[in-house]
């Protein structure tokens, strides 16, 4: 009983760790953090596999710089994504949008996880039930007889 | 008889295979295809500059006819390839005057080079200087050449990412004019 419960707290930390690592922004950011973190959460357009802050494409630069003037306009992070959304469409986010169904990208991994390690306590805990079983004389046949028939195995 | 895990296995692997094979012997080129863009059916962006002759174009003015909206520069192979078929096009329309061509440059040309590229190749149709690539972000240009073809309305109709050929443009003109008359 005594193990579950350092298991269940070291959860509950791990969680929570996770969510606050998640959701907590920080302290108030300049607006070339800001510029930064969008940049970095688009994919350049040109190019493959690079983000707009990583790439060096005309392209790339040409969003970051009017990443930098649409912060200084007044528009949120939301606004400016979605508005490169509304003119590349969905794939020019790096991050999947956590909303709606595309929100299952986040969600079915942790729920795949936690059927895995689910499944995977149920199996060793049954596997340890069958361990502990008696030894009856029926079953030591069947050993006898298997061990007979390998030892007149021709070689 | 009883088949092994390696012949299921075996046979597995080869669907897979096969399934690419089938998939890629079915694509269309990636030379010139219509490509989707979340502008399609939309009012085009606004598409307004300087040209190279020292005029100002903005696109809204031009309602009433086709627009062929095409993103070039002079150093792109393909562009230079299609630049023929876009001079064919705009010459077969220029005794009508229902479609027209409208260039904007991608990336930072200089001018000479522009207007050489333009001596040698043909064609005197506007071209839309956007030296911040700004139009190219409104249009969601993914690569060039790219080329948007916008209706009498100023609405998109396609999007064309590769090369394009006056037969190309001719066949979603008419196509989008079918479409149009059947709305009506």
């Amino acid at each position: 009983m005594r193990r579950w419960g350092a298991w269940a707290v070291m959860a509950i930390v791990v969680t929570g760790a996770l969510v606050y690592g998640t959701v907590d922004e920080g302290s108030a950011r300049t607006t070339e953090d800001r510029a930064r973190s969008i940049a970095a959460s688009l994919r350049c357009p040109t190019c493959r596999s690079q983000s707009v802050l990583e790439s060096d494409s005309t392209q790339a630069q040409a969003i970051r710089t009017d990443i930098v003037r649409r912060l200084q306009a007044g528009q949120t992070e939301g606004e400016i994504t979605g508005y490169y959304v509304s003119r590349f469409g969905e794939q020019i986010r790096l991050r999947p949008d956590s909303g709606g169904v595309a929100g299952l990208v986040w969600v079915l991994p942790v729920v795949a996880l936690v059927i895995a390690v689910a499944g995977l306590g149920f199996a060793f805990r049954r596997w340890r039930v069958q361990a502990g079983r008696e030894v009856t004389d029926a079953d030591r046949l069947l050993v006898e007889r298997a061990r007979g028939r390998w030892r007149r195995r021709p070689t | 008889m009883r088949r092994g895990v390696g012949f299921w296995s075996a046979i597995a692997i080869g669907l897979v295979l096969a399934g690419f094979v089938w998939l890629l012997a079915t694509r269309d080129s990636s030379r010139s295809r219509l490509a989707d863009s979340p502008l399609l059916g939309k009012p085009a962006p606004v598409l307004a500059g300087d040209t190279l002759a020292g005029e100002s174009f903005e696109l809204e003015t031009r309602s009433g006819r086709w627009v062929v909206v095409n993103f070039f520069a002079t150093w792109c192979v393909p562009c230079v390839r299609e630049h023929p078929e876009l001079v064919r096009f705009s010459q077969r329309h220029l005794a009508e005057g229902d479609a027209e061509v409208v260039s904007v440059q991608f990336d930072r040309n200089d001018e000479d080079r522009l207007r050489r590229f333009f001596e040698r190749n043909g064609g005197d149709w506007p071209v839309v200087a956007d030296p911040e690539g700004r139009i190219a972000l409104d249009y969601g240009v993914t690569g060039i050449p790219e080329s948007f073809l916008v209706d009498p309305d100023g609405f998109v109709v396609s999007k064309i990412v590769g090369g394009v050929s006056a037969d190309q443009l001719d066949a979603l003109v008419a196509a989008a004019e079918e479409q149009r008359e059947a709305a009506s």
